[in-house]
């Protein structure tokens, strides 16, 4: 039979590419091909690069929320564990000082830990012409124990922070006063404790306040300060991780009977545990063992609250732009409805057209993610390594913005962004699906 | 292969607002294997909403629907859908090709849509548009072809699984009279040559004279046509 019409002919052997796309399935053939057919509605284009632009918006806005909140929880950690014991043990009140110092062997020999100081706290007052600072006295022995930076390590003496030197003019080897709030009885009435050193050297204050200013002075002048009652044993292991790991053996050790308290006042059950001994000694009974986690813990709450709630409220700008995604598809749809009955008349079941357009909106969401992540990561990894974001550093702690992209946070971003595309396509998607092919046939 | 198809007492109703419409009010037809039926009527009078129920796209209030004995109305959605694939090819007025595919690929989809393999799928295309004279023209799009190309094309597709039966509204209303009577010519030579069963929707006498039976739709009742009436041209509606 004879053509009606004679055009002028191309080659018909198909290329290469069309005859892979002709062996994809079905609903990847349709997907691609509308992505392609939609470059030719200017409208529907218009849409698409918005839905695009939308989610790459988001997640850049994502990660990079994300990682100026991770950077500036990293500084902040980093600032304020370098001054907090990585483990502590709360001895129990009225322990005598024998039992104490078994109690630092028995931890000492607890598998990871680096180092165990036993020490003495309680409040106090620097006095220094007239004028007084309400401090917190830490009494240790031994070297300086490493919750007192820039001067971890060095002898026994008495460390007061720069910022309080700076402030009152204080100069290293002058004699400062220490003032107790634990009187002496004396026929004259309760006296205050009133012990008088010479100032050894300063500790790095941080860039951070200190709830309350701490100062670190010989044991042994400590317990007269302060009588001994509060007994701890700072804890030292490898890192951070490592001391978890040393608290939770330290939690598993038994607990000893009370033979060896002074007062054996304390109750027993405090959090050290009550495991059969296994031949070690045990921490005497209600000692409490606490991490540098548990120390931190409000902090470390509020960081964490702060990272969900900025999560959550940018989120709300991926939404927005999966609804573009909703809108784009729904006139992609609306245009495409007499193909979409014709399909439908020819057999294509329900949930191949909904895949086929859910392909679409996946294809149209990936870019947008792609594009984000390049953007978000990209600009995250350069504001922070050239510090394109200063900050007052006499104000904040830092002199600039820290970002830092965590993986974790970068899989959530994506996850999220991918799974609120996906919804928004699925819902566009199912009008396809639900579509009557005579409805759509007809014109 | 071929099927007799067997429609009984099919009756249809549509709600219009308040009003209710009734377009088929108990339409019989029988459709011997290999026949060429037409179907005309004037407009409105129901023949597309016939086609809809004889092609499983549509479900009737009353009545059955038979295609080689088998009834389709226990059939679920996705079981008509599969059954429409493989058993009915459809051609319709406007030739409803997807413009992002060429020619080939149009007719590759009930192929694709069946699931099966591609390479005898492409086989089977590329054979049928060479028997309607369109090998030249496998690798364009339908925006590329002229009304009566992309109507073969569609009539290509419609028999790209060996469908036992050809349902067609209107092949050549959208068509000049030359190209019309080309595709329809086609359309017969086609039919015959695959022994396909088929029902044709038609305004025009000419080509439904040229068809074994045709069946007047009127009041929502199917007349046989008797040759007479045809001759005094009383088809067109």
């Amino acid at each position: 039979m004879k053509p009606a019409v004679v055009r002028s002919s191309r080659p018909s052997d198909p290329s290469p590419s069309k005859l892979l796309l002709r062996d994809l399935p079905l609903p990847v053939t349709l997907a691609l091909r509308y992505v392609r057919s939609t470059r030719r509605d200017a409208f529907a284009t218009f849409l698409s690069v918005v839905a695009v632009v939308g989610i790459a918006l988001g997640v850049t806005a994502l990660v990079l929320s994300l990682a100026v909140i991770s950077g500036f929880q990293e500084a902040l950690r980093g600032e304020l564990l370098g001054r907090t014991p990585q483990v502590l043990v709360d001895l129990p009140p009225g322990l005598g000082l024998a039992a104490a110092q078994a109690a630092r062997e028995a931890v000492r020999r607890v598998p990871g830990v680096t180092g165990a100081q036993l020490q003495v706290r309680g409040s106090g007052w620097v006095v220094e012409q007239g004028k007084a600072h309400a401090v917190e006295l830490v009494g240790f022995e031994g070297r300086v124990p490493r919750s007192f930076p820039g001067a971890a390590g060095r002898p026994e003496g008495l460390y007061v922070p720069a910022s309080l030197v700076a402030r009152w003019g204080l100069v290293p080897g002058r004699p400062l006063s220490l003032l107790s709030p634990r009187p002496t009885l004396t026929p004259l009435g309760p006296q205050p404790r009133l012990r008088t050193l010479p100032l050894a050297s300063t500790y790095s204050s941080g860039r951070t306040q200190e709830d309350r200013e701490r100062v670190a002075l010989p044991r042994a002048v400590a317990e007269t300060l302060l009588g001994g009652s509060e007994r701890q044993i700072e804890v030292s292991a490898a890192d951070l991780d490592a001391a978890l790991a040393v608290a939770a053996r330290l939690r598993d050790r038994p607990t000893g009977g009370d033979g060896d308290r002074s007062s054996g006042a304390a109750a027993n059950g405090g959090l050290a545990g009550t495991a059969a001994s296994g031949g070690v000694a045990p921490l005497p009974p209600g000692s409490e063992v606490r991490t540098w986690k548990e120390l931190n813990r409000p902090l470390l709450f509020a960081l964490r609250l702060e990272k969900v709630m900025m999560f959550v409220a940018v989120s709300l700008i991926v939404l927005v732009a999966s609804l573009a995604l909703v809108a784009d598809l729904a006139l992609i749809i609306s245009s495409k409805r007499p193909e979409i009955g014709m399909l439908a008349t020819m057999g294509a079941t329900p949930a191949a057209l909904r895949q086929a357009f859910v392909l679409l909106g996946g294809l149209v969401a990936g870019s947008g993610i792609a594009l984000g992540t390049v953007i978000g990561v990209g600009g995250a990894l350069v504001l922070d390594r050239y510090r394109l974001v200063p900050v007052p550093g006499r104000v904040y702690f830092l002199d600039y913005v820290p970002f830092l992209v965590k993986p974790l946070d970068l899989a959530l971003v994506l996850v999220l962004t991918l799974a609120l595309a996906l919804a928004s396509a699925l819902y566009a998607a199912q009008r396809a699906a639900t579509l009557d092919p005579i409805e759509a046939l007809r014109r | 292969m071929s099927v007799t198809l067997l429609a009984r007492g099919l009756t249809k109703t549509y709600q219009d607002g308040e009003r209710r419409v009734p377009v088929l009010k108990g339409v019989d037809l029988t459709v011997e294997p290999g026949q060429l039926v037409a179907v005309v009527g004037p407009s409105g009078s129901g023949k597309s909403t016939l086609l809809h129920l004889l092609g499983a796209l549509d479900r009737p209030d009353a009545g059955t629907v038979e295609i080689d004995g088998r009834p389709l109305a226990g059939l679920s959605g996705g079981q008509l859908a599969s059954f429409r694939n493989r058993t009915i090819g459809f051609v319709f007025q406007f030739h409803q090709l997807l413009p992002d595919f060429t020619a080939l690929e149009n007719v590759m989809l009930p192929g694709r849509i069946a699931g099966l393999p591609p390479r005898a799928v492409l086989d089977r295309a590329q054979g049928l548009l060479a028997e309607v004279g369109l090998d030249e023209r496998l690798d364009h799009f339908p925006g590329e072809l002229s009304g009566g190309e992309r109507q073969r094309v569609a009539l290509c597709r419609a028999l790209a699984l060996s469908p036992p039966l050809l349902l067609a509204d209107e092949p050549t209303g959208n068509l000049d009279p030359v190209s019309g009577d080309q595709v329809f010519a086609l359309l017969l030579e086609m039919q015959a040559r695959h022994h396909t069963t088929a029902v044709l929707v038609t305004h025009n006498p000419s080509i439904a004279e040229r068809c074994g039976l045709v069946q007047r739709l009127e009041g929502g009742v199917l007349h046989r046509e008797a040759p007479h009436d045809r001759a005094a041209g009383t088809l067109e509606g």
